[in-house]
């Protein structure tokens, strides 16, 4: 008897690991390449991870950093600033850790829309709409991270699939350009007029839209009317684009808000100028993810107030920006020293004696009573394009391609109103009229705004050095003045750490 | 002839005994460890001086007085006395003593006498550390093993150690052994998880020879730990206990607030505190706030016993400890029960059980910039703890982190730890050649985690959690054991294995945030406004075939063969899942040959040799899947929608990772043993690495795993022990044992070097600190040399006088990370143990050095609070006050005002000796020896980490914030947790 259950347990012990399939591996908590991309479920899936790799690029400062070249803003020199200093001074090097999370997460969001582009196809499972919803998104959200980097490095590794390659060469500018346009005429096509669901929040959608393509490509033309790519024609695609946005505008919903500090206040989070903007939320589970912005508000908060200063309005720019609603909602007036509101002072008084950006730091955290931040994190939207910006594109492209007529005057007052200014004197010049708008664009977007930002604008002028030698003598010294001409400390030297994978990535 | 020997023999015991009636007793003497036969062994008759030995097949014949006392015994065996009783037939079995020569040891399914070994096995006994009291077996090991590295990389209660045999092999995967307990492979369970007191011996298995019989685990070697059994005889009661104090081993020198107000102004170039002088006298004191000299206790408490059928051992453990950080600490309960018995004359069964339940109080790392451990540091002297009465003051002057002693205190991170350790054995002897062992095992850990960050952790969004973790490994043994021995000259054994294991892991995650009130504590997380859920699940099954065969002729020419074959279901391909390890070890006593022993000067000569594979597979499951990551996304709201992104490339052609290693050794016995001295030289080679090669950013970064690459490991191994004097009432016993590996990468396929990213970004540390380079060992540092201060300027760089000078290492007249350099490893070159034990009567002072030498740590901790950075505007260190001015040219440290200077802390400025010796234990213990009623007593006064030799200007050389199961990374020191210096009271009672 002991010896058959001797047996019997020898047996049953033997035969546990001579299950077939015992060593196969089943990920049942987790989801593999070959399963995905089916139902239209997978696809909404993975089109939402695009929006939180995108978030990643515009949560913080740090990967504005490129920005700092206009002369809208700058830093002091000090062991700490220098991510910012570096661009601000002309000396950048291709270890500059902002500009490099900012290429890191972009392209990280490039890689999860080839990832989407190159299956959505296969999801047979999905509905037709479903498909062209999910891809709509994938081409919208990739033409915009390309439209970014190569605004901010020029030639790049132009890639529209999943491989992982050590040897890719650099596109042109042209190249890169010629995926941005047909990438939005996709998006274009594909993406619906207004969404429903989780994708579109109080009214608003978060989600782009047909509109968001048309108008981002309206931009995108502009640009490619400028520096580099420099072809005449494509300021008449541009105000041709940026018309249709303004004529349909009721079909997206869009608006300019009827004030400019309106934009900026924590009701202002969605509203209906955003065409397209990254969303964050600091009360989300996880607050220290993609999904809220981190530190944003102390880099732009006055060390007197707790903050840590990483920029700040330089002081000619200052001077320059004409008075009004719009000027005291971007910039902050009065310092309270220690948090002490009895011990206010100007920004002549202030440790580094700059006027501070203040439209970044109205948020839930944001104490009125003392000006100081409760929290590191905020909810604020990042505007990667607002209605302004159309209107604006519509009024610098339409002169540009023929004359100012009524309608660009007409686009470019409407910006000016809203932020108490007078309407233009009609009958300028047709360069004239671009530079008013340019410089309307200055105000506009003023303090590193990305979406319409004005080291953008300089690159696309040519008019960097220009712009630079107008500098408060009690500025921090540039290293070495940029060359117009010559175009040097136009682009970003590309990050250290894929030089050294990929030598090819030189300018 | 036997026949009438015997009768003979009898004749004259029973002349000797004419008034006792004498029988004839026969029987048959076992191994108790693999169940074969002794020969040779003694059995003799209690009280008189008639004896015999055992035959070939253990068997013996005497006479003796039925109602006498038989003495069984064998050299390195527990000897046995066992009553006559009238009977005529006594079987018995002996089992082997730990401690001498002569050894049986433990080798991993299976035994072999230590003299037979051919394989590098160091066996490590509880007398060897019994004046030190220890929490867990890595403090035993530490510095008394050759080629055994273990470094406390964290002093936090309970963390896990870094522990390495004969240097790195992977760059990736972890380099910890792996170990053994009773048979079973702990997976579910750490090392500490097991009651060091329970530990009977640890074999600690270092080459080729020794570890190929585990295969695909086998290439970091393996530490087999055999727990205490019950002992045939009356009940025994053992109590061990000790209690101590702790202290912090050092303190940094800081600023007072005046120094520091004053040089704020200074670097800033205005008023940022008008009066300085205001501040003296008045300064906080972080360091003091930080840390406290916690108590830790520890009771052990064992009976055991049994009868000739049944034996047990019953052990139960407490622990409370407290961390070094204040608010920081573990306690563990842990019950531990070894049962054996006979079922019948051929099959015997063996139960063991191990429960235990570790609660541990904010122990996890905080990590980061801001941990407590910098922020103590860094945190401005004039700032105050407090703002007003119980309200912390949260932020300070600088630096930009939150109130290092309001984190400690306010803190609420805790982890609750089942965990549980059951093996059973069934064995069955068919005759007294082959017999069965069913070896059936489970490891679980059962963990729950919980926090609440209230309103001082997360100003204006409180938050709960809780996640619950379970690891679950099963493992089936299944061993064929054949010995025979011919002729006494051939002695065979031959091993036949089966073995399955499989592991699984769940993990399930709840947390919020918005909590609407703290009072409920992590316990009601429903009250988080915004909820989060996840769970996880993994699974890894390994399966394996094995064969020994070891065979000496004549004790004296030795041989082990073995062959592993293991299949692991992490790799993809049926060929690619199969890995085959074999291995070949030779041995020469040479002792036992006429011309050495006509020498006379050796007392023991034995040359070894071995070579095998073994290999690793550590990697985690699914890895080479190319999974999808799941991220979130909010649309702005507080509610997350889950979403997939393309994770890291798949990688269906991986392999295993493997490992060859040649040793050579020689044992040397002197002067009757009182001189033992092993050596050991190896040689390693790791290939096909399962290697995570980065990915470019433009390709979306992360990692694509790939076997490439090759890193060696060369080294020797020293262990002397000497008894230099030995008399009735003195004894002194020391211990040398030293080891140097030279650890280098051969090969990392088409690149040249890979860059770590450990500690990269948030501002501080801007680029990779450390690469593993072709040539050079692992753990090296990248780093731009600093070579001073300026005395004049230097316009070709733009720095003028009193800025750091840094080499222009490419000589494009800019400094910048282009020009890092290669410049020391964190990888220890030399380790060294030396123990020394002065016996006099009954006092026992004990003496224990450690030292490891020949490696560097990038103090982060120390460049955080040197100069202005980041996150510290201010600096706090007290000797960097003396900078750079026109009237101080000779200044150690550059102006902090500077605006053309840089300060990168990417340099060799902060890279210091890790070289240190520590007297790790200085002891004296009284002994009572049977001395009141039989009972044994021993009380042991003590001082662990007394002091440090070193140049290293952290708080501790052995603390490190890289993790303990990476060696590519190491060796750097951002706040890490130091361990403590400690007092204890022992005492252990037995009767």
């Amino acid at each position: 008897m002991r010896k058959l259950i001797l047996f019997f347990f020898c047996i049953s012990v033997f035969t546990l690991s001579c299950k077939k399939g015992f060593l196969e591996e089943k990920p049942k908590g987790s989801v593999t390449p070959q399963e995905f991309y089916k139902t239209g479920s997978d696809l909404n899936l993975a089109s939402i991870a695009l929006y939180n790799n995108l978030n990643a690029a515009f949560n913080q400062s740090d990967g504005f950093a490129p920005l700092w070249g206009g002369d809208d803003v700058t830093v002091v020199r000090s062991g700490n600033k220098e991510t910012w200093s570096d661009y601000d001074i002309f000396q950048p090097v291709s270890s500059n850790q902002g500009a490099n999370y900012f290429w890191n997460s972009l392209y990280t969001t490039i890689k999860s829309c080839n990832a989407l582009l190159n299956n959505y196809e296969g999801a047979t499972e999905a509905t037709e709409q479903q498909r062209k919803q999910a891809a709509g998104q994938a081409y919208f959200i990739r033409a915009v991270s390309y439209f970014f980097l190569t605004r901010v490095w020029g030639p790049l590794p132009l890639v529209t699939d999943t491989k992982v390659d050590f040897n890719i060469t650099l596109s042109t500018p042209e190249d890169v350009y010629k995926l941005i346009v047909s990438d939005l005429q996709m998006a274009e096509n594909l993406l619906p007029n207004q969404w429903d669901g989780e994708r579109r929040q109080n009214g608003i959608d978060v989600a782009p839209t047909a509109g968001s393509a048309k108008a981002v490509l309206a931009n995108v033309y502009l640009t490619m009317a400028g520096w580099p790519v420099k072809q005449n024609q494509y300021y008449a695609l541009s105000a041709q684009k940026a018309k249709e946005v303004i004529d349909n505008k009721a079909t997206w919903g869009y608006e300019l808000m009827p004030s400019f500090a309106s934009l900026w206040n924590e009701a202002g989070n969605f509203n209906h100028e955003t065409i397209f903007g990254a969303f964050y939320n600091a009360n989300v589970p996880d607050a220290w993810g993609n999904n809220s912005g981190n530190a944003r508000p102390n880099s732009f908060q006055p060390e007197e107030e707790g903050g840590w200063g990483d920029g700040y309005g330089e002081i000619n720019f200052y001077k320059k920006f004409p008075p009004g609603p719009r000027k005291d909602a971007t910039y902050q007036t009065q310092y309270y020293v220690n948090n002490d509101a009895a011990n206010a002072v100007d920004w002549q008084h202030t440790l580094n004696k700059h006027p501070y950006i203040q439209k970044y730091r109205f948020d839930a955290y944001y104490n009125p009573v003392t000006h100081a931040n409760d929290n590191w994190i905020d909810s604020r939207t990042v505007y990667l394009m607002r209605y302004a910006e159309v209107l604006l594109t519509y009024a610098e492209a339409e002169s540009m391609s023929g004359a100012a007529d009524a309608t660009a005057y007409d686009a470019i007052n409407q910006v000016r109103q809203r932020a108490g200014l007078n309407n233009l004197i009609p009958g300028l010049s047709q360069n004239a009229f671009r530079d008013s708008v340019i410089a309307e664009r200055a105000w506009e977007f003023a303090g590193v705004e990305p979406g319409g930002a004005r080291w953008f604008d300089l690159i696309r002028t040519e008019t960097v050095a220009k712009a630079n030698l107008d500098r408060d003598p009690s500025e921090e010294k540039i290293n070495k003045m940029p060359d117009d001409a010559a175009h040097t400390f136009y682009w970003a030297p590309y990050p250290y750490q894929d030089q050294q994978l990929n030598p090819n990535l030189h300018h | 002839m036997k026949t009438i020997v015997m009768l003979v023999f009898s004749l004259f015991a029973a002349h000797y005994c004419c008034y006792a009636q004498n029988t004839i007793v026969t029987g048959q003497i076992i191994d108790e460890q693999n169940n074969l036969p002794m020969p040779g062994a003694s059995v003799k008759v209690k009280g008189a001086t008639t004896g015999t030995s055992t035959n070939a097949e253990g068997r013996f014949s005497i006479s003796a007085p039925s109602n006498g006392t038989l003495i069984f015994s064998f050299v390195g065996y527990i000897a046995k006395d066992v009553q006559v009783n009238n009977r005529s037939v006594i079987n018995e079995t002996l089992m082997a003593e730990a401690g001498a020569l002569g050894d049986v040891l433990i080798i991993g399914y299976g035994t072999q006498r230590k003299k037979d070994l051919t394989g590098s096995i160091t066996s490590l006994t509880p007398d060897s550390y019994k004046d030190q009291p220890v929490l867990n077996a890595s403090a035993a090991l530490q510095g008394r093993v050759a080629g055994l590295e273990v470094t406390n990389t964290s002093g936090a209660p309970g963390s896990e150690p870094k522990i390495h045999i004969r240097g790195a092999n992977s760059i990736n995967s972890s380099n910890s052994p792996l170990y053994v307990v009773d048979g079973i492979a702990l997976f579910s369970l750490l090392l500490q998880d097991i009651n060091v007191n329970d530990i009977q011996s640890m074999e600690v298995l270092k080459d080729a020879s020794a570890t190929a019989i585990y295969g695909s685990r086998g290439a970091n070697g393996v530490i087999l730990i055999t727990t205490q059994k019950g002992k045939q005889g009356d009940i025994q009661i053992d109590y061990n206990g000790f209690l101590r104090v702790n202290h912090p081993m050092n303190k940094y020198k800081l600023r007072s607030g005046v120094d520091f107000a004053r040089e704020a102004n200074h670097i800033v170039g205005s008023d940022v505190f008008p009066d300085p002088a205001a501040f003296a006298g008045k300064s906080t004191d972080w360091q003091d706030l930080i840390f406290q000299n916690g108590v830790t206790q520890s009771h052990q408490l064992s009976i055991s016993g049994g009868t000739e059928k049944s034996r047990y051992y019953i052990s139960g453990y407490y622990v409370d400890q407290s961390g070094l950080l204040i608010n920081t600490g573990q306690n563990k309960y842990a019950l531990r029960a070894n049962l054996e018995s006979k079922i019948s004359k051929k099959a015997s069964f063996y139960l063991g059980l191990l429960a235990g339940r570790t609660n541990s109080n904010n122990n996890g790392d905080i990590g980061g910039k801001g941990n407590p451990v910098t922020g103590g540091l860094a945190w401005a002297p004039t700032e105050k703890v407090y703002d007003s009465l119980k309200s912390y003051n949260r932020n300070s002057v600088s630096p930009i982190w939150a109130n290092p002693y309001m984190i400690l205190k306010e803190r609420n991170n805790q982890a609750f730890s089942n965990s549980a350790l059951l093996n059973g054995k069934l064995t069955y002897k068919f005759n007294n050649w082959l017999s069965l062992d069913v070896l059936l095992g489970l490891n679980v850990n059962s963990t729950k985690l919980a926090y609440l960050n209230n309103d001082w952790i997360s100003l204006g969004n409180p938050g709960s959690g809780q996640s619950q973790r379970e690891s679950y490994t099963f493992q089936n043994s299944n061993i064929l054991t054949f010995h025979k021995n011919f002729n006494q000259k051939h002695d065979l054994t031959i091993v036949a294995l089966e073995e399955a294991s499989t592991n699984k892991y769940t993990a399930f995650n709840a947390l919020g945030s918005g909590l609407s009130s703290t009072s409920n504590g992590y316990y009601n997380l429903g009250l988080n406004a915004s909820q989060s859920i996840s769970s996880s699940y993994t699974n890894w099954a390994l399966l394996s075939f094995m064969g020994r065969v070891l065979y000496s002729y004549k004790d004296k020419y030795l041989l082990a063969a073995t062959f592993r074959a293991d299949g692991s279901s992490k790799f993809q391909t049926t060929s690619n899942k199969w890995g085959y390890f074999p291995s070949v070890g030779i041995g020469w006593r040479l002792s036992d040959e006429d011309f050495v022993k006509s020498g006379n000067l050796f007392s023991n000569l034995k040359l070894r040799s071995s070579f095998g594979i073994t290999g690793s597979q550590a990697i985690d499951p699914y890895s080479s899947l190319g999974l999808l990551t799941p991220v979130q996304y909010s649309f702005g709201t507080s509610t997350l929608s889950q979403g997939y992104m393309q994770g890291s490339p798949e990688s269906p052609n991986l392999k295993w990772e493997t490992t060859h290693q040649f040793d050579l050794g020689l044992d040397m016995g002197f002067w009757n043993n009182r001189i033992n001295v092993t050596f050991d030289y190896y040689n390693k080679t790791t290939k096909d690495l399962l290697l995570n090669t980065p990915v470019a950013g433009y390709n979306g970064g992360g990692i694509f795993l790939q076997n490439i690459g090759k890193v060696s490991n060369k080294g020797i191994e020293l262990a002397v022990e000497i008894t230099p004097v030995e008399t009735n009432d003195f004894t002194w016993t020391t211990t040398f044992n030293a080891a140097r590996n030279r650890n280098k990468v051969l090969n990392l396929g088409k690149d040249s070097v890979l860059f770590r990213n450990d500690f990269v970004g948030q501002g501080f540390i801007n680029t990779n600190i450390q690469v593993v380079k072709v040539g050079e060992s692992l753990g090296t540092f990248f780093l731009i040399p600093w070579t001073g201060i300026y005395n004049s300027d230097d316009p070709a760089l733009g720095y003028k006088a009193g800025d750091n000078r840094y080499e222009d290492v490419n000589g494009d007249g800019q400094i910048d990370f282009a020009d890092r350099i290669i410049k020391g490893s964190a990888t220890p070159k030399i380790l060294m143990g030396w123990n020394n034990s002065f016996k006099y009567k009954n006092v026992e002072l004990n003496i224990f050095f450690q030292a490891a030498l020949g490696n560097k740590i990038f103090n982060a901790t120390y460049a955080i609070i040197a100069a202005p950075n980041s996150d510290v505007y201010y600096p706090t260190l007290a000797g960097s006050v003396n900078y750079w001015s026109s009237q101080n040219t000779g200044a150690a440290w550059a102006d902090p005002a500077s605006k053309t200077g840089r300060n990168f802390t990417e340099s060799t400025q902060y890279l210091q000796d890790g070289s240190y010796c520590r007297l790790k234990n200085l002891s004296v213990s009284y002994y009572l020896h049977k001395k009141i009623s039989g009972v044994d007593a021993s009380l042991t006064l003590s001082a662990q980490n007394v002091f440090t030799i070193t140049k290293y200007k952290g708080f501790d050389p052995e603390a490190s914030s890289t993790p303990s199961g990476s060696d590519a990374s190491a060796g750097i020191d951002f706040g890490a947790y130091p361990s403590p210096k400690t007092i204890s009271v022992g005492l252990h009672i037995g009767f």
